[in-house]
């Protein structure tokens, strides 16, 4: 292979330290912007569901509908047999279940209220729950009395109440009326994020009583598993498996066969919606179904950042050529020297071709450089449990994940329109007579 | 046995007797079949066959806060089951509305430009009056009477009717009410949660005729539960008169709330 040509290129951009540091600064400042924004987009749609499903108690969930004898329609799981079994029957593993139901509440303390989501839970054996909340006050033992009540640190100040303290909750029941209940408050946690202030933790038994459900019934059963990307896999084996046991099932729309339109989850409200049953029918989705509008906001941000690199560079490509085409004028008669030495035309257009190529790679690369620290630098930065952000980090900080391959695929974005805006001038370069160019005078 | 001592005996029994007659019809008389009395409570405020429009203010005080003003203008079709609720006060929420079709009830907001579901049990606002205080009550369709006594109210002799919901769909399990015995009017009612807790008691201190029937000019709800806070609602501007099928429509809010 020839060195020489690539030596010579290499030298000619060390000559002009300048032009060549602003050149490779300018497709540096565009590579890290891409690479920052690749970055982020690679961590966003993990954090999100991780946090999400943190807060929701499951990877993977199971539910059910049924029409009242009005036509009301109602959330509700009667009897989970058939269900545990078709877990047990689907050949998954799984780290724990949760059993809950959910209602929407106004806790009234001394003339204060707020209102508040109630996740009626199994609280004395629920060790997922342990596990996520960290208490400030009160203590598990208090949290296994029928009318206990965890709340977060925020509403506790809120309303100025201490363990101990009896609460009155409004809410309505699963047909709509109206009731209220009385609870003590057992314990109180620490602010997860702004979304789990609002989610108060009540016993499932109570808050069914509340909400017209009978003991053993419930609206939602959780699944947490050990790793987030085992979802799909275990909501199909699942499903499979109640459709194998004869259990009327929504169809199960996944992430794959979402529309522009509709996400996984609303496709099947909507079937929910436009149909009629008798008795119950169950719906299986994934944590990733539910937030797969998140998934095109990643996919909007990955369009956005290629975009942005087109024109971005499209912008730098045109000063580079301009800067080549100037550089050659300055060079002519040292091309002509090269030519009348007997150097062919298509090494000299290689020769600059060369010189792009180098930029482009240094700048490419220097521009990646950046983006990892700059990166590491926001990465350090902690943010407040209640800020709006706190479900795109991952425990309070920004995370970032930027694949080898999209990288990879950036340089060589760069390095191609690098030479495409060279080449013209590096083929003028090329075509000079020797005579000519010898001739010429600056 | 003597004979004026009998006759006289007989004389006491016909007495008693033709008393008894006498009373009877009066003591049927003047306890009025419950359920009937609860259909002309209905009754009162249907405009069945007629349009309804009224501008409500709706004052409403919480402790340690503000009065806060709520005014609204409400349109009902009872025939359709129609209502429209457009939000006049406050400035912030100017243009709000509420939309009745049927069993659906709409929420719109002019600030995004959508419509949510909403529900006749939900709360008109931030006030202590829920949606279905606007519209035809239905009391009889919904209730069935568990009792029927008497009682006083102020200085009004009233019938105590504790109600019992027929469903568990109707939005209070319980609610009692205080029925003038003079005139059919509604003066008290109680409501009371599925376990039994009263949680609002609605007042009825003035009324309006319109239409020939008798409509409450002046409402107080107080938050049982909330102890302190209170919404006041007085109706003015009511009328009959007919209105045009489009206000019903959510087109027709849509373009009002511009």
């Amino acid at each position: 292979m020839n060195v020489v040509l690539p030596r010579i290129a290499a030298r000619n951009l060390l000559r002009q330290k300048k032009r060549t540091v602003l050149l490779a600064g300018a497709i540096a400042f565009g590579i890290m912007i891409v690479t920052l924004i690749n970055g982020f987009a690679g961590s966003f749609i993990q954090n999100v569901s991780e946090n999400f499903a943190y807060l929701m108690g499951g990877h993977v969930f199971v539910s059910g509908s049924e029409y009242t004898a009005s036509g009301k329609r109602i959330s509700v799981i009667r009897d989970d047999s058939i269900i545990m079994s078709a877990l047990s029957g689907s050949g998954q593993t799984w780290s724990s279940l949760a059993k809950t139901s959910q209602a929407s509440a106004t806790i009234i303390f001394e003339g204060k209220s707020i209102r508040q989501n109630l996740t009626g839970i199994d609280l004395s054996h629920s060790t997922m729950l342990r596990q996520r909340l960290a208490l400030v006050k009160g203590s598990w033992e208090d949290a296994m009395q029928p009318d206990a009540l965890i709340i977060s640190q925020s509403v506790a100040n809120k309303l100025k109440v201490l363990p101990g303290d009896k609460v009155v909750a409004q809410l309505q029941t699963i047909t709509g009326q109206n009731n209220v209940g009385e609870f003590r408050v057992a314990a109180i946690t620490i602010d997860s994020s702004f979304v789990g202030s609002i989610m108060t933790y009540v016993q499932l038994g109570y808050l069914n009583s509340l909400i017209g459900l009978k003991p053993g019934e419930y609206m939602s059963l959780g699944i947490m598993l050990d790793r987030l990307d085992r979802s799909g896999k275990v909501a199909d084996a699942l499903y499979t498996s109640m459709k194998g046991l004869g259990i009327p099932l929504f169809d199960r729309v996944s992430s794959a066969q979402e529309s522009a339109s509709a996400t996984p989850f609303q496709q099947m409200i909507r079937e929910q919606n436009s149909e009629k049953w008798s008795g119950t029918k169950y719906r299986v989705y994934t944590i990733d179904d539910v937030l797969s509008q998140a998934r095109q906001i990643v996919v909007a941000l990955d369009t956005a950042s290629l975009a942005i690199l087109i024109v971005l560079f499209a912008i730098v490509m045109i000063g580079i050529s301009n800067t080549f085409r100037m550089a050659m004028y300055e060079r002519i008669r040292e091309i002509g020297t090269m030519r009348a030495m007997g150097v062919q035309r298509d090494e000299i257009r290689a020769m600059f071709l060369y010189e792009a190529l180098f930029l482009a790679f240094a700048g490419a690369v220097a521009g990646i450089v950046l983006a990892l620290i700059i990166m590491g630098i926001l990465g350090l930065i902690s943010f407040d449990s209640q800020s709006p952000i706190f479900l795109i980090l991952k425990q309070g900080h920004l995370s970032f994940y930027l694949p080898l391959l999209r990288a990879a695929a950036n340089i060589l974005i760069i390095a191609l329109l690098t030479l495409a805006a060279v080449y013209a001038p590096a083929n003028a370069a090329s075509k000079m007579r020797p005579a000519d160019a010898l001739r010429t005078v600056k | 046995m003597n004979v004026y001592f009998k006759k006289a005996i007989i004389s006491f029994l016909a007495l008693i007797v033709l008393g008894t007659a006498a009373i009877m019809p009066l003591a049927a008389q003047a306890k009025p079949d419950p359920l009937a009395l609860l259909k002309e409570i209905d009754r009162l405020s249907d405009f069945s066959g007629k349009d309804f429009s009224a501008v409500f203010t709706i004052v409403t005080q919480k402790p340690g806060e503000k009065d806060s003003v709520t005014q609204a203008r409400i349109f009902r079709r009872d025939t359709k089951k129609q209502f429209l609720i457009l939000i006049l006060l406050p400035e912030v929420n100017k243009g709000q509305g509420y939309l009745r079709e049927e069993d659906n009830v709409w929420f719109y907001d002019p600030t995004s430009r959508k419509f949510s579901h909403s529900s006749v049990k939900e709360n008109l606002q931030n006030t202590k009056a829920k949606n279905s205080d606007f519209t035809l009550s239905s009391f009889a369709e919904d209730y069935s009477v568990s009792s029927m006594t008497e009682g006083t109210l102020g200085k009004f002799p009233v019938w105590i009717l504790d109600l019992k919901a027929r469903t568990n769909e109707v939005a209070y399990e319980r609610v009692v009410l205080h029925i003038r015995k003079d005139r059919t009017m509604l003066l008290k009612r109680e409501d009371y949660s599925v376990n039994g807790r009263l949680m609002r008691t609605t007042a009825y201190p003035k009324y309006v005729e319109l239409d020939g029937k008798l409509l409450p000019s002046q409402i107080l709800i107080l938050d049982e539960i909330n102890k302190g806070e209170k919404s006041q609602i007085t109706m003015t501007e009511q009328s009959v008169a007919a209105l045009p099928d489009k206000v019903f429509t959510k087109a027709f809010l849509e373009q009002v709330s511009r």
